[in-house]
């Protein structure tokens, strides 16, 4: 169940030019949020940005002690840079916790899982780190970035996992090993490594190439896809991507997150 | 003081002049967690065709300054699956509900008609003639007042529930759009649908949607709007009109009434808020007090328009 509500900006905290992470009050939001859902943010009572924005809820957390989402943005237009811009107290149009979640309850305290990130797509599997490491499930982390200012949340996540169980990749080798985080992957897999279910997000490529691999591994996998919305509750029908069974699904409603193996890659 | 919200509307009378628009407002039942549906004047649903349509790939959206573009190319689950899995639950939740329908020919608008028959949970059907965003069909009749006037007596012959015609504003002369769906036996009139718009990526040199053209919505169509409500106003004086485009707010509302509309439907701005129709309903209420409006339909058509000079040049 999905509220609308009025949540105040408690805190903006920017990385770099291009990074920041906003943190508004948790509202009715946070206690119904899980790791993969994601929220609808208007950025102000203006025409531009006009339409509400889609973020995944990178994390349920406090600032200063008052319950708070963190939303972990990359700017790449008027949105994403309209939404850095809000002092502290100010209200914004939230609508949330949306989507179908990361698939996780069926995991076992002896399972182990994979997360993958690429660039921005580290922002849903934060919570997602938090949420397995209270379940004592082990998780390895494989996130990648053109440098290393695109590695985001860094202590967050080797707090959440271990840091000897978090892997950077870099294009630039400017923080872990150089080259793509789906060659960390494989370079894993090569190794041995076995997991019961990989959770990524990342852009296209990354995502078609994790595709393939965990087909060849015979591993299921769990993808936040992103897509351009209108509503973010199903209803503009503006963010499908085709199925295998050859429908348009939304992402919205029917996703973020979805088994690879239920796209149509082929059309995408 | 108290305020007469309701609405005639043709045969119809609506309990007050809030709708919500076709393509905006999913089957209704998507809004139930944001907004009481029964408190609507009606909901128009997504766009009904005889068989499920899957639409058109991906990109279909885009925001464009104060609005966006759109060619979701009228994905749905089909006329059978609405009135199964969707209308019990929209009657119950006490919903006025107009179906909207299309089809690529006349037979498929006959068809969906038909499968609806007299079905009493629907109090109209609104003829979608006007979607910019399907190859075939719709727009081609929107667009020719002579295949719109033929489409519109054949659906006249098969349904006995009031029939609304959804005007497009992609032509030239939208009264004579109007008067060819009302002389054919149309009750009451939509209009705007969309206007066809292209966005552009320049570092690709693509269109931003996969359609390559989509239609506009939002404010930024809300003037053109308006003057095609107060043409067709004009011109039929007693028409029933639904009147959309880019209303956000109670003001936009009054707006419409005043150049002629009836009722109005709410489009993209449930995207944006899904509780706004919900609110504009309480807003309008208010307004009128404040305006000294004892009934709200008393607004209808006032719009006061000076004598425009025949000629410029003395």
């Amino acid at each position: 169940m999905a509220v609308n509500e009025s949540l105040r900006v408690l805190r903006t905290t920017h990385y770099d030019e291009q990074h920041y992470s906003l943190f508004l009050s948790a509202g009715s939001i946070g206690p119904a949020t899980r790791p993969g859902h994601f929220a609808m943010i208007q950025a102000g009572e203006g025409l531009r940005p006009y339409l509400r924005r889609a973020f995944s809820i990178a994390d349920v957390t406090t600032v200063a002690g008052v319950p708070a989402l963190e939303f972990v943005v990359k700017v790449v237009g008027v949105g994403t840079a309209a939404l850095a811009r809000f002092a502290e107290g100010t209200p914004l149009p939230v609508l949330g916790p949306l989507g179908v979640p990361f698939p996780i309850d069926d995991l076992l305290p002896t399972d182990r899982v994979a997360l993958v990130a690429g660039g921005i797509g580290l922002a849903p599997l934060v919570l997602l780190a938090r949420t397995l490491a209270a379940r004592g499930i082990a998780a390895d982390l494989f996130y990648g970035g053109r440098n290393e200012n695109d590695i985001l949340k860094r202590p967050e996540f080797e707090r959440f996992l271990g840091s000897h169980r978090c892997r950077y990749a870099t294009d630039d080798g400017s923080l872990g090993r150089r080259g793509l985080v789906t060659d960390l992957f494989t370079h894993a897999l090569a190794g041995g490594a076995r997991y019961r279910r990989a959770y990524a997000c990342g852009p296209l490529p990354m995502f078609r190439a994790l595709t393939r691999l965990l087909a060849d591994a015979e591993l299921e996998g769990s993808f936040a896809m992103e897509s351009e919305m209108a509503c973010g509750f199903g209803v503009c029908l503006g963010c499908v991507v085709p199925m295998a069974d050859g429908r348009f699904a939304t992402i919205c409603k029917e996703g973020p997150c979805v088994a690879p193996s239920r796209i149509d890659w082929t059309r995408l | 003081m108290k305020v007469d919200l309701s609405t005639p509307f043709g045969r119809l009378r609506l309990k007050n002049p809030i709708g919500t628009a076709s393509g905006t407002f999913g089957y209704g039942l998507e809004f139930a967690e944001y907004l009481d549906l029964a408190a609507l004047g009606a909901i128009s649903v997504k766009g009904l065709s005889r068989r499920p349509c899957h639409g058109n790939p991906p990109p279909r959206i885009c925001e464009t300054d104060a609005g966006m573009l759109n060619a979701i190319g009228l994905q749905n689950v089909g006329v059978d699956a609405f009135l199964a899995d969707k209308l019990p639950e929209l009657a119950r939740l006490g919903a006025t509900v107009i179906a909207n329908v299309w089809g690529d020919t006349e037979d498929d608008y006959v068809a969906v008609v038909e499968r609806i028959g007299a079905d009493r949970r629907i109090a109209a059907i609104e003829m979608n003639v006007s979607c910019p965003n399907v190859v075939k069909g719709g727009m081609i009749f929107g667009n020719n007042p002579d295949a719109l006037a033929g489409l519109v007596k054949r659906i006249r012959a098969a349904t006995r529930h009031p029939l609304i015609v959804k005007l497009s504003p992609n032509v030239t002369d939208i009264v004579a759009s109007a008067r060819a769906a009302v002389d054919a036996g149309a009750d009451a009139l939509s209009l705007i649908n969309t206007l066809v718009g292209l966005a552009i990526d320049i570092e690709r040199r693509e269109p931003k949607i996969g359609f390559t053209t989509g239609g506009l919505s939002g404010p930024a169509i809300r003037p053109v709007a308006l003057r095609m409500v107060w043409e067709v106003r004009t011109a039929l004086p007693k028409v029933p009109i639904f009147g959309m485009g880019g209303i956000e707010t109670v003001e936009h509302v009054v707006e419409f009434l005043i150049a002629g509309a009836n009722a109005v439907q709410i489009g993209t701005a449930n995207f944006r808020d899904p509780s706004l129709a919900g609110r504009l309903v309480k807003e309008l209420s208010v307004w009128c007090a404040d305006h000294g409006v004892a009934r709200v339909s008393d607004l209808v058509g006032t719009l006061k328009t000076r004598p425009r000079p025949d000629h410029f040049f003395s």
